[in-house]
């Protein structure tokens, strides 16, 4: 490939693009206000990060008091029982009252292990809401973006949340983070266990309680290792 | 690799296909009566899901027994200036077939970053071994021919996963098959050892399990089942990295209505 070539038609194409963006740039300004910015949700997604960050950041917190702080900033904020219906897709028909009862307490606390030991991670970083839109046409879902960002250097990393209005404020359904939504990921594999059990409800509920324990026990330690860190860092 | 070598691994692709075809083969479409099980079969889109799962389980035991250990010596013997040198070495080695697909897929701007990366890194970055070129404002993109099938509008196709190479859906093998002829180390290297695109797919391999090893272990340990997770992070990364990181807002479900009794 000739280089200065590419170049040149890479420059003459920008003009082109240049002035379409101009353009389209004009008519956006006076478009209706539809695909404005929700302020409300952006300060919400904030308020949960600094939240998450500052436990994150406590000194002198054991595994178990870590954990309570994780637990009862999901609880609050997410809407739980929407992502476990969510997560069985078609199945969500088939369990009865009790196992419906059983699935949603396993699934809170499922939920708290998993984003608890992946949001530990990333301790010590900033994070910045960068901007959000509507989604859907009942004006009750947003899509807030947002980074979180490194001192070291490397590339920030995307996140973006799935908000849905309720009565009772906002609340998060599902958060992208490098490209991948968490609660897909998770209807994936619940949808899975079901199928390949034929269709047995139980065995979906035996297998996320495994997890749980096994679980249980490497994020103990995994909490560990972020409180040793802060404290480290705090006696230098 | 000497023929010896050649025929034996020949022999053994042949074992390990016609024993994986023998344990499993085809999963068994339900029966239509049971909606809730055909909708979980057709979501899944994995018709030779046993056959997969045998893949899986033979290249995890392979990372447990080979990969991993070596990319645990490799991240633990290099310091990082090094390994980050390997890796900007290994990416602007890939720069031919990312421009060829940014080119094809008339992402303009895209491919004048590549050719300016190619050109900063090759000579500022010392062949490569460096990257000035990211705080110069070009940043780092990935392209492949699968992603620009995909902007053609071809679909991914049944989920199928490949001994070794991992998740290879028709689109992306294809994809994996033309980029390799865009490659210009395909025709200059072409000796009959293949040593340096051997040496590259190994390299490369380690380096990217070693940047993984924590990653992997967290999805592992928080799947409740890890094949279709793995499957569910593929298919959605790959979305992502074909929409260049933007959310396609439409393409997401209406999740404001529904409860244990909807149909979604």
């Amino acid at each position: 490939m000739n280089w200065k070539l590419t170049q040149l038609r890479s420059s003459t194409r920008r003009g082109f693009i240049a002035t379409t963006v101009a353009l389209l740039g004009l008519a956006m300004i006076s478009a209706p206000a539809s695909a404005a910015r929700d302020e409300e949700a952006e300060v919400f997604v904030g308020d949960i990060a600094s939240e998450a960050i500052d436990i994150l950041g406590r000194e002198g917190f054991t595994p178990a008091e870590l954990e309570a702080s994780f637990r009862t900033l999901f609880v609050n904020n997410m809407d739980i029982p929407r992502i476990g219906v969510f997560a069985l897709g078609q199945y969500a028909r088939t369990p009865d009252a009790t196992q419906k009862t059983e699935y949603l307490e396993l699934v809170e606390e499922f939920i708290v292990k998993v984003y608890a030991s992946r949001l530990s991670d990333y301790t010590d970083q900033n994070f910045a809401v960068l901007s959000s839109q509507p989604k859907g046409n009942k004006g009750k879902e947003v899509i807030v973006a947002s980074q979180i960002e490194f001192a070291t250097g490397r590339a920030p990393v995307p996140v973006e949340w799935w908000l849905l209005k309720t009565d009772d404020g906002f609340k998060v359904f599902d958060v992208k983070v490098l490209g991948i939504w968490m609660a897909q990921e998770q209807r994936s594999s619940f949808i899975s266990v079901i199928r390949n059990n034929n269709g047995d409800f139980s065995a979906l509920l035996a297998h996320i309680e495994k997890q749980i324990n096994q679980a249980t026990a490497d994020i103990d330690v995994k909490l560990t290792e972020v409180e040793t860190e802060t404290s480290a860092e705090a006696t230098p | 690799m000497n023929s010896e070598l050649g025929r034996f691994s020949l022999r053994a692709t042949i074992a390990i296909l016609g024993l994986g075809l023998v344990l499993s083969g085809c999963a068994t479409r339900p029966d239509g009566a049971n909606s809730a099980a055909v909708a979980a079969y057709e979501e899944a889109n994995d018709p030779v899901e046993p056959l997969n799962r045998y893949f899986f389980e033979l290249n995890n035991f392979l990372d447990i027994i080979v990969l991993r250990p070596a990319a645990e010596i490799y991240d633990g013997v290099l310091p990082g200036f090094a390994k980050d040198g390997v890796r900007s070495f290994l990416d602007n080695l890939r720069s031919p077939v990312i421009l060829a697909n940014d080119l094809l897929q008339g992402e303009w701007d895209r491919a004048g970053d590549t050719t300016a990366r190619f050109g900063i890194n090759s000579t500022v970055g010392v062949l490569g071994l460096g990257d000035p070129a990211t705080g110069w404002g070009y940043e780092r993109h990935g392209e492949d021919f699968g992603q620009t099938l995909a902007v053609y509008g071809v679909g991914e196709g049944p989920y199928f996963y490949a001994p070794l190479l991992g998740p290879a859906p028709p689109r992306d093998l294809a994809g994996f098959g033309v980029d390799t002829f865009f490659d210009p180390l395909t025709y200059i290297f072409w000796d009959e050892a293949y040593t340096v695109p051997v040496t590259r797919f190994v390299l490369n391999g380690i380096d990217l399990r070693a940047r993984n090893l924590n990653t992997l272990d967290e999805i592992e340990r928080t799947s409740i089942d890890y094949y279709a997770a793995v499957r569910s992070l593929y298919r959605q990364s790959r979305a992502d990295e074909i929409r260049n990181g933007v959310t396609d807002v439409d393409a997401l479900p209406d999740i404001s209505n529904i409860n244990f009794t909807s149909d979604e």
